[in-house]
């Protein structure tokens, strides 16, 4: 597989970002397989050391590599821990004979002033990693040209594209998708200004150029996780959305705060997250499709009502976007710690179901199973995904609304009609426990009564045993019986060799790195296989026990040193099996690679 | 498919449940009664389908409101029943959302939810009982509980001041602030029936007085405590106008003020403010209406949400929005 790693490093606020993505697309309308992700983003808005990977590739890609085999320097925090707090520099992951770009200004401006290059330690690099080293004052001539700054990464795109032999159109097409009138055409002067520097300073890298050959450019889209589960919502007919910013979900408030109004829905910035979901609750009882999105600290904040959701049998979906915790823990970074609290949270038995997609086209149509199974069984569903997943731009092949089919459940509408058979009862007991919900409004129905006390059939308040286990018995038992054996549950996807002895599990972003360990312990000739979850509860204990069966050793790998995955595999599926069941766990907030996984393997076997 | 409405005039008995178990000369009766005759007539005089109203309630012995009623109802949790009332309000305008909670409900744990929906402004009425105590926890001190209150959580006589809802919703935008006491059915029930036709964020806050937790001291016996209420507590505004206009204004104000406290007065706001810092100098809380200001925009207006076609009655086939979808997806390659 040949792919390609590049690494734009600056400060935030200075346009790398954008650069990048910008970068990223281009590559994907060539016909690449593109993967963009925040490399280095700390939790404050200007000035902190930030970069942004991007990595390309003739095959489907869904994760980073290790390492870079360019690395755009903007200012010295590319190359240089300039804090001392032990900060790894990107260059550290710059591959020996990789190519070091770097604005060679004399001075730079903000966010970038007083983080000058210095020459003697780019010539050290140069030397001591035998890099390909090319410096052009980006921000001297972002000055002297355009009287603006930040277009000095533009002109730093236009000289990677000549290295990489991208064709300026390719790149043009995309600026004209994002700029308009006065800063399209700066930008576009900008583009042409670094291709032709590069050109005429000679620039000559090898092994940059594009396969161009071996890419088969295709309708494919470059989309975020978080984008794709908003846009997956709406087409799974969610028209209410309540929700607090909140990193990293705030793109899924952002893309419903757009578009919902434009196609007759609403979208509520809450107060506070325990306002957002009990305006969820409020919003599912009137009968829309309702959602929120949140991560760690705001999904505590949602605990009780999540309670009230089990309790009253009422559909929401809740959408956990992790990041490195415990509390504020590391708001921009990846985690994988709240997969116990989705199980586990929210006081009290209930049935709860727990989905998580592998990369955004299986989000974009899981959220169309997310909302069917919330008013199939009224309770509480939960997407979760961690911080790599939400926040990066991933490759997908044409995603396709005509593929959703939408099951309210039992559902009495207005536009269902209803014949009278006696006063509604909310939680008529039933053969198979569910009764069915009734939407206000609709004429000749006016005692719908949703309570979070135990309650009879009519929804009135009771303590009394026999109507207590009735109710336990309806919404617990039976509920989670037939939940189980609903085929629309997510089966787990299983990659690799069906022999093999190796096998790894994980969720959500763990399955792009975990893909290619496959692939690249096979190439070895060492076969293994993956177990990718993307049904985290009801647990799919006999799948992961056959598959656990097969194995001679299992990594399960997560985000999470109180390995909370492994912990579910071992209650629910296998058992403790200290010798065969291992882990490997990331928990510094950086994203697992390929190599992460083999050298822990190969650790765990010394 | 036979759609059955339901046969109208509605009456006592279709909208009656099992009952509350509410201690006898609970002032929470008063409440209810005075709440279903307005029920009664706002569906049988002015034609609001019984199948849009929509009761909410918290936690409490007020908010056991929905037990005594036989209506469309969400019994949550304590504090959140502003917040879910928001929800339905919100994905739905034609209904008709009324909050029953009570002082610990909501002014104690769901605080922040009652002062971001008088802000927002909310199509909705909220009735408190307001009664100074955690009656169904066994009588300890709510946040309305007067300085000196002494309850089983406050034996040496409460030390923190109260909160008083009147000023906070006119402070924050309400559009109908209002006091009514569970003894005066007809004029609470006046009140009720004001607040819900009014559009935008009501509340109704009600003095309903705990029989069995609130006790002060020379007042013993059933029915005491609406004594002690009525005879040291209460000051309606109509007679605080009358009485303190001339301490509480200046000449100059006094100029351009009319001769009667009135609610929709453009500077009633300010006015009801300063009448309830003077009651409270004398130890009095103000009851009455003291404003209605339906300029605001209510939070389904200010955001678009249309009342004909509600997102809670949406289309959402995948057929009907298809070409909306492919753009957007469209947008994002």
């Amino acid at each position: 597989m040949w792919s390609l790693q590049v690494c734009g490093a600056g400060r935030a606020g200075d346009g790398t970002n954008t650069s990048v993505q910008l970068l990223g697309q281009a590559l994907k309308d060539m016909g690449a397989w593109v993967f963009v992700w925040r490399d280095e983003v700390y939790s404050n808005i200007q000035t902190r050391d930030s970069a942004f990977g991007l990595r390309a590739a003739d095959a489907p890609i869904y994760g980073p590599d290790d390492l870079f085999d360019v690395l755009i320097a903007f200012d010295a925090g590319a190359l240089e821990d300039w804090t001392h707090e032990g900060r790894v520099p990107p260059v550290e992951r710059l591959r020996a004979g990789g190519v070091l770009i770097y604005d060679s200004s004399p001075r730079l401006e903000y966010p970038n002033t007083g983080h000058e290059i210095r020459e003697d330690l780019v010539a050290h690099l140069q030397e001591a990693r035998a890099l390909h080293v090319f410096g052009a004052p980006f921000g001297q001539m972002a000055k002297d040209q355009f009287k603006n700054y930040i277009v000095r990464s533009t002109i730093a795109v236009g000289a990677l594209a000549y290295l990489m032999a991208i064709p300026l159109s390719v790149l043009e097409g995309r600026f004209r998708r994002l700029f308009q009138n006065e800063l399209l055409a700066i930008n576009l002067e900008a583009l042409y200004l670094g291709h032709r520097y590069a050109q005429e300073n000679g620039w000559r890298a090898p092994d940059l150029a594009l396969p161009v050959g071996t890419l088969k450019a295709g309708e494919r889209q470059l989309i975020m996780g978080n984008e794709a589960v908003a846009l997956g919502s709406i087409v799974a007919g969610c028209r209410f959305y309540a929700g607090y910013p909140i990193t990293p979900a705030s793109e899924v408030l952002e893309y419903m705060a757009e578009k919902l109004p434009k196609i007759g829905g609403v979208v509520v910035q809450a107060d506070s997250e325990m306002a957002a979901v009990h305006h969820v609750i409020g919003a599912s009882v009137a009968g829309c499709r309702a959602m929120t999105a949140t991560a760690g600290p705001g999904f505590s904040l949602m605990q009780e009502a999540i309670s009230a959701a089990g309790m009253a049998e009422t559909p929401i979906v809740i959408v956990v976007s992790q990041r490195g915790g415990p509390a504020t823990g590391l708001p921009t970074k990846v985690g994988q710690e709240d997969l116990n609290e989705t199980i586990f949270g929210g006081h009290g038995d209930f049935a709860r179901i727990v989905l998580s997609p592998t990369d955004p086209e299986d989000a974009f149509y899981l959220m169309g199973t997310a909302f069917n199974l919330a008013e199939r069984y009224q309770c509480p569903v939960f997407v979760i995904y961690d911080q790599v997943f939400a926040q990066s731009y991933f490759t997908t092949p044409p995603l396709d609304p005509a593929r959703f089919t939408i099951d309210r459940g039992q559902l009495i509408a207005p536009w269902t009609g209803h014949r009278s058979n006696g006063a509604y009862h909310r939680y008529r007991l039933t053969r198979d426990g569910i009764s069915p919900r009734a939407v206000p409004g609709t004429p000749g129905i006016t005692t719908i009564y949703y309570n979070s006390n135990e309650h009879n059939e009519e929804g009135y308040i009771t303590e009394e045993i026999a109507m207590r286990r009735a109710m336990v018995e309806k919404r617990v038992l039976k509920r989670i019986a037939l939940i189980r054996r609903d085929p629309e549950l997510p089966p787990p996807r299983v990659v690799g060799h069906p022999e093999a002895s190796i096998g790894l599990i994980g969720y959500s972003s763990i399955w792009g790195p975990a893909v290619e360990v496959v692939q690249r312990l096979l190439a070895q000739g060492r076969p293994a296989k993956l177990m990718a979850l993307r049904t985290l509860w009801p647990f799919p204990s006999r799948e992961v026990r056959k598959f656990v069966e097969s194995c001679r050793v299992v990594y399960v790998v997560e985000h999470s040193a109180g390995a909370q995955l492994r912990g579910l595999v071992q209650r629910e599926a296998t058992g403790p099996m200290p010798r065969k069941l291992r882990s490997i766990v990331r928990y510094d907030g950086r994203p697992i690679t390929p190599g992460y996984i083999i050298a822990a393997m190969k650790e765990g076997k010394a | 498919m036979t759609i059955e409405t339901i046969a109208r005039p509605i009456d006592q008995a279709d909208i009656t449940g099992p009952g509350a178990w509410w201690c006898s000369g609970c002032g929470d009766f008063g409440v209810t009664a005075a709440f279903k005759e307005v029920l009664l007539e706002v569906v049988n005089q002015l034609g609001i389908p019984l199948e849009r109203v929509f009761v909410v309630s918290g936690i409490g012995c007020s908010s056991k409101e929905p037990e005594m009623l036989r209506v469309n109802a969400y019994h949550g949790q304590h504090g959140r029943s502003i917040p879910v009332a928001m929800g339905l309000a919100l994905a739905n305008p034609q209904l008709v959302i009324v909050d029953f909670g009570g002082d610990g409900d909501t002014y104690g744990i769901g605080m922040e939810h009652f002062v971001h929906a008088c802000i927002k402004n909310v199509n909705m009425t909220l009735v408190v009982m307001n009664n100074q105590v955690y009656g169904l926890t066994k009588g300890q001190a709510s946040p309305t509980g007067h300085l000196g209150l002494k309850t089983s959580s406050t034996p040496y006589g409460k030390a923190i001041r109260p909160v008083n809802p009147l000023k906070l919703a006119i402070a924050a935008g309400a559009a109908f602030v209002a006091r009514g006491v569970s003894w005066k059915k007809k004029e609470l029930a006046q009140l009720m029936r004001q607040a819900i036709l009014t559009k935008g964020f009501a509340l109704v806050d009600v003095f309903s007085p705990c029989v069995t937790y609130h006790r002060e001291p020379g007042y013993r016996g059933s029915g005491a405590i609406v004594d002690w209420y009525r005879l040291n507590y209460v000051l309606d505004i109509k007679e605080a106008w009358e009485r303190m206009r001339d301490q509480v204004f200046t000449e100059e104000e006094r100029k351009r003020l009319p001769a009667d406290y009135d609610p929709t007065d453009p500077e009633a706001a300010l006015m009801a403010l300063r009448l309830i810092e003077a009651a409270a100098k004398m130890g009095r809380e103000v009851t009455g209406l003291l404003l209605i200001d339906e300029s605001a925009p209510t939070m389904a207006e200010a955001l678009g949400i249309s009342a004909e076609r509600p997102p809670a009655l949406a289309d959402i086939s995948v057929e009907s929005n298809l070409a909306t979808y492919r753009q957007w997806l469209q947008e994002l390659t």
